[in-house]
């Protein structure tokens, strides 16, 4: 008989279904979210930022919100064309994450004065994350599973959790816990990205080519948003995270070269 | 005459695997029962154990009760991934299997 505390020992389709399960998510988050309001621990203490600190942050989180939004709007639409239970019940749970991420964010910028998020968004947003957006949302309108999943849990996803993880090395304390709390998250979401398109590619490998078209579109605009990003960071070129290490390597995972 | 890459193999694979008790290590962010099986990954300075194998998917490292050798399958719960461990330049290796 098989231990059920040790994850190695469960056979395949128990694994699948404790992983994509809302019981395991709220296990999970249980870890690091319980008693951490806003995703931050109250033993936090905020420091002040210089203007020029505190207006490339701004920045910054008004990207990020572009990002989480995009998820949000994408992975709850996602659900209706969904091709079974456990991608419903695992979208279900990506949709309260990204519900969440998009509140701390508002949260983080209203402690940094900010009083009208949306316009404060609409001024600083990042011209190619939008388009991504837009782009994202034309998937979802279409109900074209294997794009969505390719742009929302592999690009986006990956992209995200390559910057918030820099980011959280490099942030002021309260702003760097509640992005730890989001890579936590991330972590889901992108391996689900990879696991599901892994499988259909496996089973249908005639849609690598049209899939592999759609990548090269976007990439332009995922690497644009990440060097924009950085460099509101002010983080240093040659002190910039490897994106295309993760990112790549991720996409080159799943049989696609650049 | 026996051919010595034919009988070093067989050895290498009767030497009895390690086992390991697995402590606590802080890692928060899959259900309890589940949280010894698993370490974030300290940077470039941090190494693998032999019951040790880092998930390339979203680099936490997994550990196993039992030393791990090539061919033997892990999951990475934290990002829902199945992983085959393989040899590659004498390295171990995760792979993902979809």
């Amino acid at each position: 008989m098989s231990n059920q505390s040790n994850p190695h020992e469960l056979g395949d389709a128990d694994f699948h279904s404790t992983v994509h399960s809302f019981e395991f998510w709220f296990e999970a988050v249980e870890g690091y979210l319980h008693g951490r309001p806003y995703g931050v621990s109250p033993s936090t203490k905020d420091v002040e930022l210089d203007e020029r600190q505190r207006e490339g942050l701004i920045t910054t989180l008004c990207n990020y919100c572009v990002g989480e939004t995009a998820a949000l709007e994408a992975s709850s639409g996602m659900i209706r064309f969904a091709p079974d239970r456990h991608a419903k019940i695992f979208l279900s749970t990506q949709v309260v994450d990204e519900g969440r991420h998009l509140e701390v964010l508002l949260h983080r910028m209203a402690q940094l004065g900010v009083a009208e998020p949306e316009a404060e968004i609409e001024k600083r947003a990042n011209r190619s994350l939008l388009k991504f957006k837009d782009r994202l949302l034309d998937f979802v309108d279409a109900r074209d599973w294997e794009a969505s999943v390719l742009a929302q849990n592999v690009i986006l996803e990956c992209l995200e959790f390559t910057v918030f993880r820099h980011h959280s090395g490099t942030a002021d304390p309260v702003t760097a816990d509640m992005l730890r709390g989001i890579v936590s998250d991330e972590r889901r979401h992108m391996g689900f990205g990879e696991n599901d398109l892994g499988r259909r590619l496996l089973m249908a490998p005639h849609t690598h080519d049209r899939l592999h078209k759609i990548k090269r579109e976007l990439d332009t605009l995922v690497l644009d948003t990440f060097e924009e990003t950085l460099g509101e960071l002010g983080v240093d070129r040659a002190e910039r995270p490897d994106l295309a290490g993760d990112y790549l390597a991720a996409v080159a995972r799943l049989g696609f070269r650049s | 005459m026996t051919d010595p890459l034919e009988t070093e193999r067989p050895v290498q694979e009767r030497k009895p695997r390690r086992s390991f008790e697995l402590e606590e290590t802080g890692f928060n962010e899959v259900p309890k029962r589940f949280r010894k099986f698993y370490r974030r990954w300290r940077g470039p300075g941090d190494t693998l154990g032999p019951n040790e194998a880092l998930c390339p998917v979203c680099k936490v490292v997994i550990r196993s009760v039992k030393e791990l050798r090539a061919g033997d399958r892990v999951y990475c719960m934290p990002c829902m991934s199945r992983l085959e461990l393989v040899e590659e330049d004498g390295m171990l290796l995760a792979k993902v299997i979809y």
